[in-house]
């Protein structure tokens, strides 16, 4: 450092004794005031939640965490559990492993939560998993659907299936009911869409099946034309799109001002009522695979009621999927309190023993590793109202309808 | 709340390497790069797949991070050198944004958007660093930050460090002066590069899963803060700033506020600090103003910019 | 590739995708050619624009069907959109931007990239994250030119962006404000000494630069939807484009959009680049035109002066 720096250094040095001093102290006086609401019986039960609640994926954390909100109130509006009531903590985790960390450390550290929600994201859950999993956290995702998320450990359950399964029964039924032999798939690099397209591609291939043309995006691309008036040109029998909402109502869009032609094949992601609001018009006929029964059930209504009068949406299935997977906890809760042992271990194999539960988005089984026993229902969109087709499963190699 | 300042003080020092390399670039040698994020994940990834998929040690990674952000640093450093201010600065962003990019694609190496789970833990003499224990692995990152401000320090006082000083003071001059700029500017580059590689080898320990999410732009934006906030051109000074960022970022949930504020508001109040800092303090927290980069007065005009 | 209209048709994406880079590097090029700073900022006041015309549209068109006044009611709220948005180009310019005019280069990029937070974070705080679409005021149904499929809304976007780029060379060239900005652009001191207001020149450009950003943010939420991060990716293509044509130079942001577009787009379709890599190609192109010609296609390098 040359000299006059040096000089002038020195006298900073006190400003930045003064500045280092007053922000650890403030950080004492948080933290004291923090430990006095602490201390004392039980005032209320916490559960966490993770999911990226800014930046560009923040739509789907946002849509989750008011799902999840939408159960705690109503647990609290019903006189909490025994009188105590549930507190509920969300974090944000930017969609980045660095944060989602920082968020299972503050839930699991300082506000010693007894169970947690999400992450949204399959990257993060990942990272957050392992640390739930380490500090016998319970977790319940509603929308990390990669296949290897819940052999992380017992700790980790989801409300979702994992995209393995539903890729396999569309791959069966497009090939087997539906009779198309040549597939185009338009798929975003994200984890969730990828899954789906290698999923689906494996089991429409291993049938005879071939897939024409398997175009890319970036989840956030706004313009598909590229891709669309390549896929046009090989005249696939259909393009199936496992993509999520925003991005599919753009490629509608934008393949009906092409004049593409080919019907369109989706996921759960197109279970999203956004996708009428942003490409109504371009809906008609798309077929896709979401969790069985979402639109049959009485309760689901009155959840979408609920979720449009407090919000001004509708939800989509992950959002439906995280308030069932809050609902289970809240179930799995009110047991360890009946039972008289309010702990992460008791609530972990509360959780477990869930048997048969009514959710919103159907009947909910844990299987012995944690993932969700469902079927897979097949939708037709009419217009803009999503006609039910009915479950699926696949046996030994052949699509069935579950009766 | 003593865990979570923990975990702060650990992502500090994680960054503060990454800032260390960037004052070396920024604060010695005058060039405005804003691609730290893509060493970063360049060394993240470069340990994640040698340590997942060869089975090498966390230690024997660490010099493949750090010469293979190097070399990058060297690849983007060269052609961008004759580049002055923004249009550097716009360069290596693309840089950065290309990494993620092809992180992201590159499936049969990188995992492609999933990225790559269980990364084993840093063991050293039989002794595993777990990073659920904070405390262990806080005193590997510390020793690194020390170890590395130490190296730094030397380097700053050395005959490259005046000299890489004397480019950014005044290239015209350095280059009468008989100084081989290209050289040496591109010598800081592939340092400041290779710590931060290093850095991500960290990351890569701490986190034990690497995604492509994680490398966005605002992490170069976020080393960049901090070696403005801490002052320019000063090394202990960087480490400071490292630290006040991080504190401003994970202060919310600190004192278990981020529960009840809006999660916006924390990004908007980072906003709000770069503009505030930049009007009121642009030298820094420990700094002298001239120390600033690319000053205007200086008539170093490559590029005609007229409106034409 | 398949066929002719195959070609065509890649062509016609590839134009009206280069036509909306464009329309957003044109404004990048004018703050940058006075201030000789990159307005980070400047994709968020293109989401702000557009959240402004999308209510007063809505507002305006309440449910009138498709018609004459829908049609007025969009000029109405652009018009609306563009003097809000312009008085906040203003208001950023004077606190967030003004005090640094004499600081390093450094200072004003790092202010901008706050006010950049501070706009699309703020947005999704008062307007939520969920995307909005802007309905179409005119019937957008596509026609068929020789195989090749084009919707107005393509048109649209190559008229008005060449129009644009004619009306600013004229303002610049022609009109006094045009010779005061020049003035400012190569020196503020002189320019002061001859008379010339500086502050009222660099906040007229931050007017004009942030209505068109808000026009232009309107015409291409039409077919993109309005979010909070609508500007974030846009803007940094938009401005590679404006340094890939030669920034400060307005035709050089035309021709710099329209070609990255183009070779986005033929990249993908004719050298088989997975299109998820499209960003690597903008930046490639941005460093390699860097490497070349540091001044861009159509900018003038000057000697370095000692």
């Amino acid at each position: 450092m040359p000299r006059e720096n040096w000089q002038k250094g020195k006298m900073k040095k006190k400003t930045l004794l003064v500045l280092v001093v007053a922000l650890v102290a403030s950080t004492m006086i948080f933290a004291s005031g923090d430990k006095e609401k602490k201390s004392g019986s039980v005032s209320s039960y916490k559960i966490g939640f993770i999911g990226p609640l800014t930046g560009d994926n923040a739509n789907y954390g946002v849509m989750s965490r008011d799902a999840a909100i939408i159960a705690i109130d109503e647990v609290n509006a019903a006189g909490g559990i025994n009188g105590t009531p549930v507190e509920f903590i969300a974090e944000d985790s930017e969609g980045t492993v660095e944060k989602g960390l920082s968020a299972i450390e503050k839930l699991a550290e300082s506000d010693k939560i007894i169970s947690l929600v999400g992450p949204v994201f399959t990257g993060p859950t990942f990272a957050v998993g392992d640390r739930c999993q380490n500090q016998g956290i319970p977790l319940i995702t509603g929308s990390a659907t990669h296949a290897d998320i819940t052999n992380i450990g017992d700790m980790i359950f989801r409300t979702v299936v994992s995209d393995g399964l539903q890729g396999e029964v569309a791959g069966h039924y497009f090939y087997e009911v539906l009779g198309y032999r040549n597939l185009a798939v338009l798929y975003a690099k994200n984890d969730y869409s990828q899954g789906l397209y290698k999923s689906m591609s494996t089991a429409f291939e291993s049938l005879g099946g071939k897939i024409v043309d398997a175009e890319t995006c970036m989840i956030g691309d706004k313009d598909f034309k590229t891709q669309l008036t390549k896929i046009k040109q090989l005249k696939p029998d259909a393009i199936y799109i496992p993509d999520y909402t925003v991005e599919m109502a753009q490629i509608l869009e934008q393949a009906a001002n092409l004049e593409v032609g080919a019907p369109f094949l989706s996921c759960d992601g197109f279970s999203n009522p956004v996708i009428f609001d942003l490409a109504g018009e371009y809906t008609d006929g798309v077929v896709y695979i979401a969790p069985a029964q979402v639109l049959k059930s009485e309760a689901y209504d009155k959840f979408v009621a609920k979720y449009q009068a407090a919000y001004g949406i509708s939800p989509d299935s992950f959002a439906t999927n995280v308030y069932d997977a809050t609902k289970i906890e809240i179930e799995a809760l009110k047991r360890c309190v009946a039972k008289g042992t309010v702990t992460r271990a008791a609530m972990r194999d509360e959780i477990a023993a869930t048997k048969n539960y009514v959710g919103v988005g159907g009947l909910i089984n844990f299987a012995e590793n944690g993932d969700l026993i469902a079927y897979q229902g097949v939708y037709k969109v009419k217009g803009i109202t999503p006609e039910y087709l009915g479950a699926f499963k696949v046996v030994d190699g052949k699509i069935q309808q579950v009766k | 709340m003593f865990n979570f300042f923990l975990l702060i003080l650990i992502y500090t020092g994680i960054y503060a390497l990454m800032a260390l390399g960037q004052n070396l670039i920024t604060g010695y040698t005058g060039m405005l790069s804003l691609c730290q994020a893509g060493f970063f994940a360049i060394g993240s990834y470069a340990t994640a797949i040698l340590t997942t998929r060869y089975g090498w040690s966390f230690w024997g990674t660490l010099p493949v991070a750090a010469l293979l952000s190097a070399l990058f640093g060297v690849l983007i450093g060269l052609p961008t050198l004759r580049l002055k201010g923004d249009y550097l600065a716009i360069a290596t962003l693309g840089f950065g944004e290309i990494v993620r990019n092809v992180l992201n694609n590159w499936d049969s190496l990188t995992g492609g958007p999933m990225g790559i789970q269980r990364i084993p833990m840093v063991t050293i003499f039989g002794f595993t660093i777990n990073p659920y224990k904070k405390v262990a692995f806080l005193i590997m990152v510390i020793i690194f930050v020390l170890v590395t401000y130490y190296l730094f320090e030397r380097l700053g006082r050395s005959r490259m460090g005046r000299a890489l000083q004397a480019i950014r003071d005044d290239e015209i001059a350095a280059d009468a002066m008989g100084i081989n700029i290209t050289k040496y500017k591109v010598w800081a580059f592939a340092i400041g590069a290779s710590v931060a590689g290093i850095a991500g080898s960290l990351q890569t320990v701490y986190s034990l899963s690497v995604t492509p999410g994680s490398y966005t732009f605002m992490v170069s934006v976020l080393v960049l803060c901090m070696v403005v906030l801490g002052g320019m051109g000063n090394f202990a000074a960087v480490i400071l700033g490292a630290f006040i960022i991080q504190l401003i970022s994970y202060f919310p949930q600190l004192v278990g506020l981020s529960g009840v504020i809006p999660p916006q508001f924390k990004q908007i109040l980072f906003g709000a600090i770069l503009v505030v800092m930049m009007i009121w303090r642009p030298q820094g927290i420990i700094g002298v103003r001239s120390y600033m980069v690319g000053r205007k007065n200086s008539k170093k005009v490559e590029v005609s910019n007229e409106l034409a | 590739m398949g066929s002719i209209s195959e070609f065509f048709q890649h062509l016609m994406n590839g134009l009206t995708l280069g036509g909306i880079y464009a329309l957003i590097a044109l404004g990048y090029t004018m703050v940058y050619g006075i201030l000789k700073f990159i307005n980070f900022a400047h994709g968020d006041i293109l989401m702000f624009g557009a959240y402004i015309g999308l209510f007063v549209f809505n507002f305006l068109r309440g449910d009138s069907p498709l018609g004459t006044w829908t049609f007025i009611s969009f000029f109405i709220a652009m018009l609306i959109s563009m003097i809000v948005t312009g008085a906040l180009g203003v208001a950023i310019e004077r606190i967030a931007y003004k005090p640094l005019r004499k600081a390093s280069r450094l200072a004003p990029l790092l202010s901008a990239i706050g006010v950049s937070f501070i706009l699309s974070n703020g947005a999704a705080w008062m307007w939520g994250t969920q995307s909005r679409k802007l309905e179409y005021p005119f019937d957008n149904a596509p026609f068929t030119v020789g195989g090749v499929v084009i919707t107005p809304h393509q048109v649209m976007i190559l008229i008005v962006s060449l129009i644009m780029m004619l009306a600013l060379i004229i303002f610049v060239n022609n009109t006094r404000m045009g010779k005061a900005m020049r003035a400012v652009s190569l020196d503020q001191d002189t320019s002061r000494l001859m008379g010339i207001n500086v502050n009222s020149v660099i906040s007229l450009t931050f007017a004009i630069g942030s209505a068109l950003a808000a026009s232009g943010g309107m015409l291409i939420a039409l077919d993109f939807k309005v979010y909070p991060s609508m500007g974030m990716m846009i803007g940094l293509k938009a401005f590679v484009a404006a340094v890939v044509g030669g920034i400060g130079n307005i035709g050089g942001a035309m021709l710099g959009g329209i070609l990255l577009g183009l070779l986005e787009t033929f990249g993908v379709a004719i050298l088989g680049i997975p299109p998820a890599m499209k960003d690597t190609i903008s930046f490639g192109i941005l460093i390699l035109v860097l490497l070349v010609k540091p001044e861009g296609l159509l900018g003038k390098a000057v000697r370095e002066k000692v």
